[in-house]
């Protein structure tokens, strides 16, 4: 529960203005979706163990209903259902509180957040990765906000997983000890794997960087499945910096916390005076084909009231 | 600069102590002080000095970049950080005990435990569908049992010389906790090279002293 008075409210209107006018720029049109829907749309869309996060409760019929719990999954039916018909791709972006039950984590409590997001659908590979990459990075930069977007392609992982032949307990626990960087439980892990692809994580101060950590980590990983996402990420990671912007950027092989849901590239933002990441996104290929149109699909969101924390804290100290 | 939350206690001189084999000093007399903030020799970090159940708290929010705590810390506070590096210091176990090794057997009532830990204990019973009612204490758990208050405890144990002296055995082990660096997530990609250079330092100092035959 959080009040935003005057000041504060305003500068929270003024980093919604600034991103929605990027996204228009780029031309994404605004959709407004029904903040109350059925349970099943967020399960669908969300996966189980997320969608369960959001506030449920009941119709007078007694239908499951919940409270918005994320956009995307809203948008991803639309695109599949009343928009059909229409020329793809479609670019969609929103500006709209979401709800959940947050878990024992200290510090991300809110159970209010507000979504500045984008979808862009129908359209697949690096350039489609590369605008929603780019739109990222110019309403970041418009804020006067020094940031970080790492960037990782969740079937580096998924190459590893399955060429281990990883039961799901055991698939989860290695995400977990990838995604905490506990390195020495890790080795306790793999040695029970001879010598094998997961050793690529080993090192945790290599697993982020630039370039370079694409190169280190094919020194141990051979499957044709990592090794195509390596490709593909070393070609968006070109893309980015032939742009100018890699200051901007950093490749993170660690960032393996939503593997169900991201089918490709996998995003993170941080910002400078933030404990906590203030964004994320991906590529969800999977998601549309829930609602009966499977196509390529790629977004991300920035959290307002993260933002506005940090630029109000800034406005305060000057 | 890059601040660093280190538990109180005995987990305090142990890092101090590593921190110094990886180059990282801080002055005897600030050291000796009762400050709660220190910066080192070189101005590149900044030490705080906090309960230890605060140094996730510390972490995660980004007040501060890292941190050194106990495994039975982190298991507690189940706080959403990067653990890049076991420190292997201020090893102890979390157990279960209690004065009478077959109560677990005999005993198919709701057995009452008395801990710090109630998260651990809780987790490490709730898995093994054995039912329990959690008592939290905040310290001095050994004399529960003693004074009827419960049937077991989850606790720490180093040696066991206090549990000894309290006329409880160790029914159980439910995980081996050390000292660990945590890294806020933010910290790691916005101030890599500094949280690169830390573990990279300590890296070394912790094989040096595994090399040298010198436990630590």
């Amino acid at each position: 529960m959080r009040y935003y008075i005057g000041a504060e409210a305003r500068l929270r209107r003024t980093i919604e203005d600034t991103a929605m006018s990027v996204f228009a720029a780029w031309s994404y049109e605004e959709v407004i979706t029904p903040s109350v829907d059925y349970y099943d749309l967020f399960e669908q869309g969300m996966g189980q163990a997320e969608a369960q996060r959001g506030f449920r409760f009941t119709d007078n019929d007694g239908r499951l209903l919940a409270l918005r719990p994320d956009v995307t999954s809203s948008v991803a039916r639309m695109a599949a259902t009343l928009l059909s018909e229409r020329a793809r791709p479609l670019r969609f972006c929103y500006a709209a509180p979401v709800f959940r039950q947050q878990l024992q984590s200290h510090a991300e409590w809110r159970r209010e957040n507000t979504q500045l997001g984008c979808e862009l659908i129908g359209v697949g590979g690096h350039e489609a990765d590369l605008e929603v990459l780019r739109l990222a990075a110019e309403i970041l930069s418009r804020l006067n906000l020094q940031y970080v977007i790492t960037i990782n392609n969740v079937e580096i992982f998924n190459g590893v997983a399955a060429h281990l032949e990883l039961a799901a307990a055991k698939r989860e626990q290695l995400r977990r000890l990838i995604d905490t960087r506990e390195t020495a439980e890790l080795q306790r892990f793999l040695n029970g794997f001879g010598n094998s692809e997961g050793r690529a994580f080993l090192q945790p101060t290599q697993l982020t960087g630039k370039h370079d950590v694409i190169n280190a980590v094919r020194k141990t990983i051979a499957n044709a499945r990592s090794i195509a996402a390596l490709d593909s990420l070393e070609e968006l990671w070109t893309a980015i910096d032939s742009r100018g912007l890699a200051e901007h950027f950093e490749i993170d092989l660690s960032d393996v916390s939503s593997l169900d849901y991201y089918t490709g590239l996998s995003l993170k933002v941080f910002v400078h005076g933030a404990g906590t990441s203030v964004g994320r996104g991906g590529r969800y290929d999977g998601l549309t084909g829930n609602f009966g149109r499977a196509e390529p699909a790629v977004g991300f969101v920035l959290n307002l009231d993260a933002l506005t924390e940090v630029l109000a804290r800034r406005m305060s100290n000057t | 600069m890059i601040t660093i939350a280190i538990a109180k206690g005995r987990m305090q001189d142990d890092a101090l102590a590593l921190l110094a084999r990886a180059g990282v000093r801080v002055a005897e007399d600030a050291r000796n002080s009762r400050r709660l903030a220190l910066t080192d020799d070189s101005g590149k970090y900044r030490f705080i000095f906090v309960k230890p159940a605060d140094v996730p708290v510390y972490v995660e929010h980004g007040i501060a970049d890292c941190g050194v705590v106990g495994r039975d810390v982190l298991l507690e506070s189940q706080a959403d950080l990067l653990l890049p590096l076991d420190l292997g210091i201020a090893r102890c176990r979390i157990v279960v005990a209690a004065a009478d090794a077959e109560i677990m057997t005999r005993s198919l009532g709701m057995l009452r435990v008395a801990t710090k830990y109630s998260q651990i204990a809780g987790a490490h019973f709730g898995a093994r569908g054995i039912p329990v009612e959690i008592i939290q204490l905040s310290g001095s758990v050994e004399l529960a049992p003693a004074l009827g208050l419960a049937d077991l405890i989850v606790d720490l144990v180093e040696t066991g010389r206090t549990l000894r002296e309290n006329g409880l055995t160790v029914v159980d082990e439910i995980a081996e906790s050390t000292g660990k660096l945590v890294v806020n997530r933010a910290s790691y990609q916005l101030k890599p090279e500094s949280i690169t250079e830390l573990v990279r330092a300590l890296e070394s100092a912790l094989s040096a002293s595994v090399n040298g035959g010198h436990g630590v």
